[in-house]
């Protein structure tokens, strides 16, 4: 009897051992399979959910686009792998989430949304109050160097062409007038100084579109060459008057100077217009010249040609009546006859 | 059929050797871009031959930097070759026994600025005094940034100074300029007081803020860190600190770039623009505006005070402003001190 228990008990315990036996089996080999599975990186185990661009069949802008994304999308996708903060996701965390997700829209319950996206937010909080701390001590620590250098006044932005800003203009200049400035004794009283008179800086010239209109208008006011010399021997003229010749020729000059530096051609001297205008009378005159000549030629050609043609039709048709009269002829050159009949011998008869 | 001689009997050759195949007008903006020579009618000591190498350099790549002039060139030579070359403006250094004035002109009759140098330092001076001296190899391939600083708009000429320099360097267009082209800046510096100008060239360069000097060494290098000391690698990355201690002091110098530059920079974060002096170092005095090219009436001489004589009918006036401005021009050798100036 104890033997039937005995065996009953050894049953039962061989049916918990084999249980448990199968649920530790069972287990291991889930293990074993999860460890394969994360062997293999995320992009080759899960299909790939975002519909693959056709890329053949984009345009050139299109391309670019897409171009720069992926190179985007590596970029952060670089960053987040080393971000801390960001846990990296296995294969096996990925493959988690997605049948998650897919769970949830089987089952379209709102809780189980508002509980994932809960502990996202959590994560998300903890993330920025530790970035905050870091922040505010760095913030702190260069106030607190501001006021030990007697704090900073704000300078105002220097008229200049510039409306984007790569260049910081008074803290260029307090740095390169620092250069200079550092052999001066008080240093944090020369950098004042500077700041001050650095005011006022000018930078290169930066093209801004609504520039271009202007030009364009510009160029349709260009004056001729003639019209040109008439108001350079006004000028001249000017400049000769007694009372206010002086003025009139320093301010000329300045402002011809100034435009010309700028690029812009200045024509005032009537010596240089006229001889120009004269360059430009003899290059249109050898111009129609040879104009002519060409005209002339062309016509040359085509009346001897035409000559040339009509002579040979001539002679062609000469050719042939010729032709035709021989062919006559020489039937009648029988032996025995002279050809054809020219008149009797005795002209006039009885 | 034989090679016909040049007619041109007092013609002499000319040999820039320039890069042909540059343009001439901005493919981007449409506009003409400015081309220069330098070069010097007379014979240079050494340092300020050095000096003009310099400048060439600081003036690339829109000029011609192994530029030869032989003794019999002219200014009329030059002048020959440059308008179908399309250069616009010439620099001309030129040392007599008591000053080095260096002329900034525009060709085609353009107003031609002169300036004395009181002191000058060479590029290779500059570099021995660094510690970290730099020079990426790409450094002269795109023309420089210009700031000018404490001129003004009052005076005549030094607004006319301002036009000049801002005409040197090609225009950058903001909507296509990439932030890796602008290397290098030449700040002008006018002092009221003394009414010298301070010529500087700098190289730009760019540093992410926040980022501790070993972490950012790292990434830009590649050389492996010393970990030696360290018990792991967090030590490295954590134990580096809040930055360089001239940090604090930039604060304000940083600016938020649009795109990213290099691998360290990237866009919209702040970075720190730093500035390293490279290039020739001068201080100088406009001494003079002439009308035309070396020629011409002088509009304004000497610091200003004696608005000069203008170009009018007396060939007394022209004769005299020639005289002053023609003084060792015809390429006569005169006695130069070996010693320049420094």
């Amino acid at each position: 009897m104890t033997k039937s228990r005995g065996t009953d008990m050894a049953k039962k315990k061989e049916k918990v051992d084999s249980e448990s036996d199968i649920k530790s089996m069972a287990h291991q080999h889930a293990e074993f399979f999860d460890k394969l599975i994360e062997l293999i990186p995320a992009r080759f185990y899960l299909p790939d959910e975002t519909e693959k661009k056709w890329f053949p069949g984009l345009s050139k802008a299109q391309k670019a686009r897409a171009k720069r994304k992926t190179t985007e999308n590596l970029k952060k996708a670089r960053r987040d792998r080393l971000d801390p903060e960001k846990s990296a996701l296995t294969t096996l965390d990925l493959l988690k989430q997605k049948i998650e997700k897919e769970k949830k829209l089987s089952h379209v319950v709102a809780d189980d949304d508002d509980d994932s996206e809960e502990e996202e937010a959590d994560n998300n909080k903890k993330a920025r109050t530790d970035s905050v701390t870091y922040e505010e001590l760095r913030q702190r620590l260069h106030r607190k160097i501001d006021e030990l250098k007697g704090g900073r006044g704000g300078s105002d932005r220097p008229r200049s062409h510039e409306k984007r800003k790569k260049i910081v203009p008074n803290k260029r200049k307090r740095e390169s007038g620092s250069v200079e400035e550092s052999k001066a004794a008080d240093k944090g009283k020369g950098k004042m100084d500077v700041e001050e008179a650095a005011k006022d800086l000018t930078f290169g010239y930066v093209k801004i579109d609504d520039d271009e209109e202007h030009g364009k208008d510009k160029k349709k006011r260009r004056l001729s060459k003639s019209r040109e010399l008439e108001r350079a021997l006004k000028l001249e003229a000017a400049k000769k008057d007694p009372e206010k010749g002086e003025v009139i020729a320093k301010k000329h000059s300045w402002q011809a100077a100034t435009s010309r530096a700028a690029g812009v051609k200045v024509h005032d001297d009537p010596k240089l217009l006229k001889q120009s205008i004269h360059k430009e009378k003899k290059r249109h005159e050898k111009n129609a010249e040879k104009w002519k000549e060409r005209v002339e030629g062309q016509q040359k050609v085509r009346v001897e040609k035409q000559q040339k043609r009509s002579g040979n039709i001539a002679e062609r048709i000469e050719q042939n009546k010729m032709r035709k009269i021989a062919k006559r002829e020489k039937k009648l050159l029988r032996p025995g006859f002279e050809g054809r009949k020219e008149g009797f011998v005795n002209e006039g008869g009885k | 059929m034989g090679r016909f001689k040049n007619n041109k009997k007092g013609r002499v050759n000319v040999k820039p050797i320039a890069k042909s195949n540059q343009a001439n007008v901005d493919h981007v903006t449409g506009d003409k871009i400015p081309k220069s020579f330098v070069f010097s009618r007379t014979k240079l000591p050494g340092s300020v031959k050095q000096l003009q190498m310099d400048l060439r350099k600081l003036m690339l790549p829109y000029t011609a930097l192994s530029l030869k002039e032989k003794k019999r060139n002219t200014l009329r030579d030059f002048l020959n070759v440059s308008g179908p070359m399309g250069v616009t403006h010439f620099l001309m250094l030129k040392k007599t026994a008591s000053a080095l004035s260096l002329r900034v002109a525009r060709t085609p009759q353009g107003p031609t600025l002169t300036f004395k140098i009181h002191q000058y330092s060479l590029a290779s001076d500059i570099a021995q005094s660094q510690t970290r001296p730099r020079c990426p190899p790409d450094l002269f391939k795109n023309p420089p940034l210009i700031v000018l600083s404490g001129f003004g708009t009052q005076e005549l000429h030094l607004k006319l100074a301002t036009i000049m320099f801002q005409n040197i360097f090609p225009a950058i267009d903001i909507n296509t300029v990439k932030l890796s082209t602008c290397q290098r800046l030449v700040l002008l510096n006018y002092n009221k007081d003394t009414k010298l100008i301070d010529f500087r060239h700098y190289s730009i360069r760019l540093q992410p803020v926040g980022v501790s000097r070993k972490l950012r060494n790292f990434v830009q290098t590649h050389k492996a860190p010393d970990l030696r000391n360290l018990q792991d690698v967090s030590d490295f990355i954590t134990k580096a600190g809040y930055g360089s201690e001239s940090e604090g002091d930039e604060e304000a110098a940083t600016v938020t770039l649009s795109s990213d530059l290099g691998r360290v920079n990237k866009g919209s974060t702040k970075s720190a623009v730093k500035l390293q002096e490279i290039g020739p170092r001068m201080t100088m005095q406009l001494v003079r505006v002439e009308e035309g090219l070396c020629s011409g009436g002088i509009i304004f001489s000497e610091d200003g005070n004696v608005d000069g004589k203008n170009k009018q009918d007396g060939d007394e006036e022209d004769a005299a402003s020639e005289e002053e401005s023609e003084d060792g021009e015809e390429g006569s050798e005169e006695d130069m001190d070996e010693d320049a100036e420094d």
